[in-house]
């Protein structure tokens, strides 16, 4: 209460200006019959002591809070009424009321008294400040901490804007001493109509007033030594909640609680009472940090838990989190009642544009829709059918539109009803992929993980739910740690602030954004393991759910990397020089390829982002930038130094040899001399696939293989290098209308050459047209061969395109390097993308006689990153040509 | 009593905080911090943009020492935070009048 200190030094002062000498407590005597100051004073604190025993020995916190407000009561009203008495003061005029935990028979060990001296008028006021005065001091004198306010009865009805606390704790006023009928006329009379009028101030205010204070405690219950007052999931939700409930009154809206409910709540409140009476003791002050020795206290104690098990502290914790879930849920609701959860701004824009169009819209047939900006579930019995709900987790991935508190509620009934029937109940990684790979993967994984159905899915994570693990840095359990490393990525579409700026083109990019995510989920279950190394707990995790999820052999292979290495980027960055190329080089060496330099890069910054919300602090963000920026380049310049020596190879020669059953000097020849990058990129059975095309060249000298794929298609060419191949097919794809993602071309000692290419489809051709598919390869084969040309096919398609309206204006660069490669030039051009621009690049360079020994292209958004490895006469380029080649691609690209 | 500040490269950290628990030395303050003596930063490209690192990532440790331990500590931490490039860093001393701790309110050495 902001006013309370303000009234206790008036009364001080009013008291010092009477003349009184100061005289100390063991001297001053109560006024008229009571008993003096220096025995009652060991009398309260030996009934404080028996309070306390009683607890120790097993008596309730509902006990133990109604017999410290009894004592209170007790000595209040006597004092009060000694006081009035010595002065000889009428009775009426003047109330004492209790206010907020206090009023509501709350009273906690070491809480303050929040009371109200309720004067009629102005006169009275002035006549009993100075015995208030008095009555005040003696109580602290008796180890009472008294937080008083005054106010007369008509001030009690005018609203203080700027002081809505007041007004929130005057809802749990409860008559204590003094003058009934002044009190009767406050309650019952002057505060219903006011309050009625002031309901909708006193709504935003508290909920302004909640939403501040869970933001402070980063919006979770699940801190590592929680305030059992004041964060999510204490006993401030619970208050917060009671007056919610008290200024909305009787809503049918909010009438679904069950008896169910409501036990659970009650349950909750005791059991968090009994943490913070604990604490009060223990700490001998108002401290309300459940600290790690007071998790071990209470553990011992089996403190407010009757069934006789024992349980280590981290067990005992999973019963705080659940009872402070209860509590935190049953706040939110109310807290939704009038106000939306907050939205980003791209939700923002989505729903005013969907209502523009749709007030509602109903996704999957009648089952669930959009409302607010909010999924609300239509049809509760479909539910029965476990992938409805699955497609409605993955909607709120794809979207970012979240769950309602409403509709988690009615799943929640659905899936802890094991008596209901339930179809369709496994979830595939098919299904779980689509969740993790989209835009909001945490829009889901967490109402999922609330719900108990993360852990349906994946039980692995069973082991690190609600479980604190004592750390001096991380603030957060290991599940809440694990979800949060998600919400930070999905959080880089807007980055929040500076450090996330770098990092977001590369999750904006990011291919398989469903290994790195399954990766986060994952990556620290080991915690909850008994290992030594979390790190091989959470890699067995990972086998288990794997072989259950039926992952690919080279998806399983990537998650394994991630979580294996998820400690080695954050490692270097604190413990090695990383401005030394050897810690680069050796860096550079662990991740071998530049994707998974990218996930391992993103993991990390999750990964200490996560930690607590200092953790990632600018300093650490530049450092794991400069890493990855000097790895990124470290890797794209040694690419043709690396070069794959087949002999050394005897496991990936076998592999591939019980899969294509070929001669083993036959699978030699066709690895000999590509770059060791081929090797990183793709996997042993992927090399099988590349390697069977390679034994069909025999017989039809170019192999093309086409796959569809999450963002478009993926053609994979092999021939024998011939000049001007890499433009050749740039140009029929850019015919065809294909946009290039991204590119890469290697050549074996032999010549052989196998290009990939990674394009979208503008114009939906191919989707939309399977028969295309076959006309698109022979058209490509017809050009490579010579039997077709390429330049009417691209004249038909220029008159028919438009350019691309420019989103970001990127200026051209273009540099090379003759210290990348013992044997060619490295060129890197990075410049606007548009229609044909490789064609152009790669013809430019045809024309300048430039073998293209390696290639590497990628787009990020409109910006074009592209990087050759060029010989001539198979040679570097002199710094002539260079200059001559500069010019061309400048006048080429811009 | 003696005020050692002393600026290390972020790779040394660990080491020279091994180092000094070793000869009994935990007390410390910690401050990530960005700085250049004569090691001048160095431009990186990414993807065509430049990024210029003219102020490099260091690592300040704080603390302050009983005279007789000074020699001592910093014979550690030169020890320990040496790699002979430039970039090594440097230690600063400065006399300190007086230490008290908040809680007891003791003074002098008895309070570091």
């Amino acid at each position: 209460m902001r006013n309370a200190a303000k009234v206790r030094s008036e009364f001080v002062s009013t008291a010092a200006r009477s003349g009184l000498p100061p005289q100390p407590p063991h001297a001053r005597k109560m006024p008229g019959p009571a008993k003096p100051l220096n025995v009652l004073a060991p009398e309260v604190e030996a009934e404080r002591q028996r309070i306390r025993a009683n607890f120790d020995s097993g008596s309730s916190a509902k006990q133990t809070l109604h017999a410290l407000c009894e004592l209170a009561d007790n000595i209040l009203g006597l004092i009060f009424g000694d006081v009035m008495k010595i002065h000889e003061a009428p009775e009426e005029g003047l109330a004492l009321l209790a206010l907020g935990g206090y009023g509501r028979r709350m009273l906690f060990p070491y809480s303050d008294l929040d009371i109200l001296f309720l004067f009629e008028n102005e006169k009275t006021e002035t006549e009993f400040r100075p015995f208030i005065s008095e009555f005040s001091r003696t109580m602290w004198d008796l180890g009472f901490r008294v937080s008083s306010a005054g106010r007369t009865i008509d001030e009690c009805k005018r609203i203080e804007e700027d002081n809505a606390e007041f007004h929130l704790a005057l809802l749990d006023r409860r008559f204590l001493s003094g003058d009934q009928e002044l009190f009767d006329k406050l309650d019952k009379r002057i505060l219903p109509p006011s309050e009625k009028q002031s309901r909708s101030f006193l709504f935003s205010q508290l909920h302004r007033l909640t939403k501040e204070r869970l933001a402070r405690y980063g919006n979770t219950i699940f801190h590592l030594e929680p305030n059992v007052k004041e964060a999510p999931g204490g006993l401030r939700d619970y208050q917060a909640a009671f007056w919610l409930r008290q200024i909305l009154g009787d809503r049918p809206d909010l009438r679904g609680s069950t008896a169910a409910d409501e036990g659970m709540a009650a349950d909750a409140v005791e059991f968090q009472s009994a943490i913070r009476c604990l604490l009060h003791y223990g700490n001998a002050r108002n401290d309300n940090t459940l600290s790690y020795e007071m998790q071990e206290e209470a553990a011992r104690r089996s403190l407010a838990v009757r069934d006789g098990i024992e349980r280590s502290a981290a067990e005992w914790m999973r019963l705080y989190f659940r009872h402070a879930r209860t509590l935190n849920r049953q706040l939110l609701r109310y807290l939704d009642q009038k106000m939306a959860q907050p939205v980003s701004l791209r939700e923002r824009l989505v729903n005013v544009a969907r209502s523009v169009t749709r007030p509602e819209q109903q996704v999957s047939g009648a089952h669930f829709a959009v409302r607010a900006g909010q999924f609300e579930i239509l049809d509760q019995p479909a539910l029965a059918d476990r992938s409805i709900i699955y497609s409605l987790f993955t909607e709120a991935a794809r979207s970012g539109t979240m769950l309602s508190r409403d509709a988690e509620r009615i799943i929640n009934y659905v899936v802890s009803h094991s008596e209901l029937p339930a179809r369709n109940q496994v979830m595939s990684w098919e299904v779980l992929k689509e969740i993790v790979a989209a835009d909001y993967p945490g829009m889901a994984l967490r109402p999922m993980h609330r719900l108990g159905i993360l852990m349906e899915i994946l039980p692995e994570l069973r082991a690190i739910d609600s479980l604190v693990v004592r750390d001096f840095y991380h603030r957060y359990t290991v599940d809440e740690h694990s979800l949060r490393t998600i919400e930070h990525l999905q959080a880089l579409a807007e980055p929040p602030d500076a450090r996330g700026t770098q990092f977001a083109p590369i999750w904006k990019m990011q291919e398989r954004r469903d290994l790195l995510i399954f990766a986060l989920l994952l990556h620290d279950t080991g915690k909850g393991m008994p290992v030594e190394n979390h790190v091989q707990g959470s890699l067995t995790a990972l086998t288990s759910a794997a072989s259950r999820l039926e992952l690919a052999p080279e998806e399983e292979a990537e998650v394994r990397f991630l979580i294996e290495h998820h400690l080695d980027m954050s490692a270097t960055v604190q413990r090695r020089d990383i401005f030394d190329p050897g810690t680069v080089s050796a860096f550079a060496a662990t991740v071998g390829t530049l994707e998974r330099l990218q996930r391992l890069c993103l993991l990390t910054y999750a990964d200490i982002h996560a930690v607590n919300p200092e953790a990632l602090t600018p300093w650490k963000a530049e450092m794991l930038w400069q890493l990855f920026v000097a790895t990124a380049n470290h890797l794209s310049r040694s690419l043709d130094r690396d070069r794959l020596h087949a002999s050394d190879e005897s496991s990936l020669l076998e592999q591939i040899q019980s899969a294509a059953d070929a001669p083993k000097t036959e699978i030699e020849r066709f690895l000999e001399g590509f770059p060791r990058r081929y090797l990183a990129m793709h996997s042993p059975p992927q090399i099988a696939a590349h390697f069977s095309l390679y034994r069909k060249l025999g017989s039809a000298p170019i192999q093309t293989e086409l796959k569809a794929e999450r963002h478009g298609f993926s053609l994979t060419l092999l021939t024998a290098d011939r000049p001007r191949l890499f433009s050749t097919i740039a140009g029929v794809l850019a015919a065809w209308g294909m946009n290039i993602i991204k590119a890469d071309a290697f050549a074996n000692a032999a010549g052989v050459v196998l290009d990939t290419f990674h394009f979208a489809d503008l114009h939906r051709t191919l989707e939309l047209n399977p028969s295309e598919v076959e006309r698109f390869q022979k058209s490509l084969i017809e050009v490579l061969s010579g039997k077709a040309a390429l330049e009417p096919l691209l004249h038909s398609r220029e008159s028919a395109s438009r350019a691309r309206p420019l989103k970001v204006a990127i200026s051209s660069a273009v540099s090379f390097d003759d210290t990348a490669s013992a044997h060619s030039t490295l060129l890197e051009i990075v410049t606007q993308d548009r229609a044909g621009l490789l064609y152009d690049i790669g013809s430019a360079l045809a024309r300048l006689d430039c073998n293209i020994e390696v290639a590497l292209i990628d787009t990020e958004g409109q910006k074009a990153i592209d990087v050759f490895y060029l010989t001539s006469r198979g040679k570097k380029l002199e710094p002539q040509k260079q200059e001559v080649l500069r010019e061309v691609l400048q006048g080429t690209i811009s | 009593m003696m005020k050692l500040e002393a600026i290390i490269q972020p790779s040394r950290f660990e080491s020279v905080k091994d180092a000094l628990r070793e000869i009994g030395i935990e007390g410390m303050t910690v401050t990530e911090v960005r700085g250049h003596g004569r090691q001048k930063g160095h431009t990186e490209v990414y993807r065509g943009r430049e990024y210029t690192v003219d102020l490099l990532p260091k690592i300040k440790l704080e603390m302050v020492l009983p005279d007789k331990l000074v020699n001592t500590v910093v014979d550690t931490i030169l020890q320990a935070a040496k790699t002979g490039k430039i970039g090594d860093g440097k230690i600063f001393l400065m006399r300190v009048e007086e230490a008290i701790r908040i809680r007891n309110e003791e003074r002098g050495e008895s309070a570091l």
